[in-house]
């Protein structure tokens, strides 16, 4: 629900526990309460895209029998997989930028048992027209604090014979017929990769081949493409929003010519009945136009990166309470 | 794991059979065991048992591609 600072003060005081989305200037006059946080002016509301500094989006966890919250640095970030509800999901907000995020991004496909819990989750960003005078930040409602360089987890436990089941929107596929990009190494910037096995400066690849950098690399993990978004050439090194893994295939996606329609239509296929929470890509807002634009029900904050297990980018990710 | 559907998990995990379910983390975990056994081929009972826990903690999820997987 997209809704006011009063609204929303009104819920935290009765006692709701709620994952809330907004501004910095409204998100720093919560009380403390069972509420956890994420910075963002730009969201997916009921009502479509929009860009607000005066509304929340807020999500009331209902369905969980037990919640806890905790935050988290960089060296211990993957406790998250021991401290969480055998049977439940973890709701995990990072703020962009930070170290936490970065060590998550490029770690977490190698975390033994991540897969066995169900993680959703946003990287939490800033209004784009400020660039660098702010930064993204994340709240724990409980004890009052935000964080800039620090995740916060709710750890939600689910009644049994309930079960979570994480899933993603993504427009993006590739062509088998590409050449097949390699990288040495996990990293968020590269210079040189290899195609079919060729060694090649990765910056001067895309310039040769004029490929548009709107779209991301592809990875196709058993049928569910992962992307990795360009964010530019700096100094003669590609930069990414997430990172790209060693030992795997990636393809430059297939070119889409209507994104904002090709967008509708992967969400009117997807069918999800009643997401409990829904985020979007900042990328997909702007390059879909999707401002004004109605998705329901994947509605909530749009986020500078989604995790559904891992890091993902321009993606709509979801969860869905099964059972 | 029922017999029929273990052999034919195993092709799937060896890459010999092709299956995509509907559950990102399923997919994940099956890309992930596929280069496991591609590096190791020795590890596919370890990927069978924890493909077994997967299924025994998410029931309702994986009954679907249990049923899906014995029909190919």
């Amino acid at each position: 629900m997209f809704i006011t600072l009063e609204e929303t003060i009104e819920l935290i005081n009765k006692g709701k526990t709620l994952h809330i989305a907004g501004d910095e200037g409204l998100l720093d006059k919560l009380p403390r309460g069972n509420w956890i946080g994420g910075t963002t002016p730009y969201f997916i509301s009921e009502e479509g895209g929009v860009f607000s500094k005066e509304r929340l989006f807020v999500n009331e966890i209902d369905y969980g029998q037990e919640t806890r919250i905790a935050s988290y640095g960089k060296y211990n970030v993957f406790q998250i997989v021991e401290e969480c509800y055998d049977n439940g999901l973890t709701m995990l907000l990072m703020p962009y930028g930070s170290d936490v995020a970065r060590k998550y991004a490029k770690e977490a496909p190698e975390v033994d048992e991540l897969l066995m819990h169900p993680v959703i989750g946003w990287i939490t960003g800033m209004d784009l027209e400020l660039g660098g005078q702010v930064q993204a930040r994340v709240y724990d409602g409980t004890v009052g604090e935000s964080y800039t360089d620090r995740a916060v987890v709710m750890y939600i436990r689910l009644p049994e014979g309930k079960s979570a089941m994480v899933n993603m929107i993504n427009i993006f596929t590739d062509d088998k017929n590409d050449p097949v990009i390699r990288f040495f190494d996990n990293d968020l910037s590269v210079t040189k990769c290899t195609v079919d096995g060729v060694e090649t400066n990765f910056a001067e690849y895309i310039g040769q081949k004029g490929l548009d950098p709107r779209m991301p690399l592809v990875a196709d993990y058993n049928g569910s493409y992962i992307n990795t978004s360009i964010m530019g050439v700096e100094n003669g090194a590609v930069g990414f929003y997430a990172p790209v893994f060693k030992n795997i295939d990636y393809r430059f996606a297939t070119k889409v010519s209507d994104y904002a329609g090709e967008f509708k239509k992967r969400v009117d296929e997807a069918q999800a009945k009643s997401p409990v929470f829904t985020c979007n890509c900042i990328l997909n807002f702007n390059y879909g136009e999707l401002n004004g634009k109605k998705l329901s029900p994947y509605v909530g904050p749009v986020t500078f990166g989604e995790v559904a297990y891992q890091l993902l980018n321009q993606t709509l990710v979801y969860c869905e309470i099964l059972g | 794991m029922e017999a029929g559907v273990q052999k034919k998990v195993e092709q799937i995990l060896r890459g010999e059979l092709r299956y995509t379910s509907s559950n990102l983390a399923l997919n994940m975990l099956i890309s992930k065991m596929q280069k496991r056994i591609q590096a190791d081929p020795g590890s596919m009972s370890a990927c069978i048992d924890e493909l077994d826990l997967f299924i025994a903690k998410y029931p309702i999820v994986a009954k679907v591609d249990l049923a899906n997987i014995a029909a190919l």
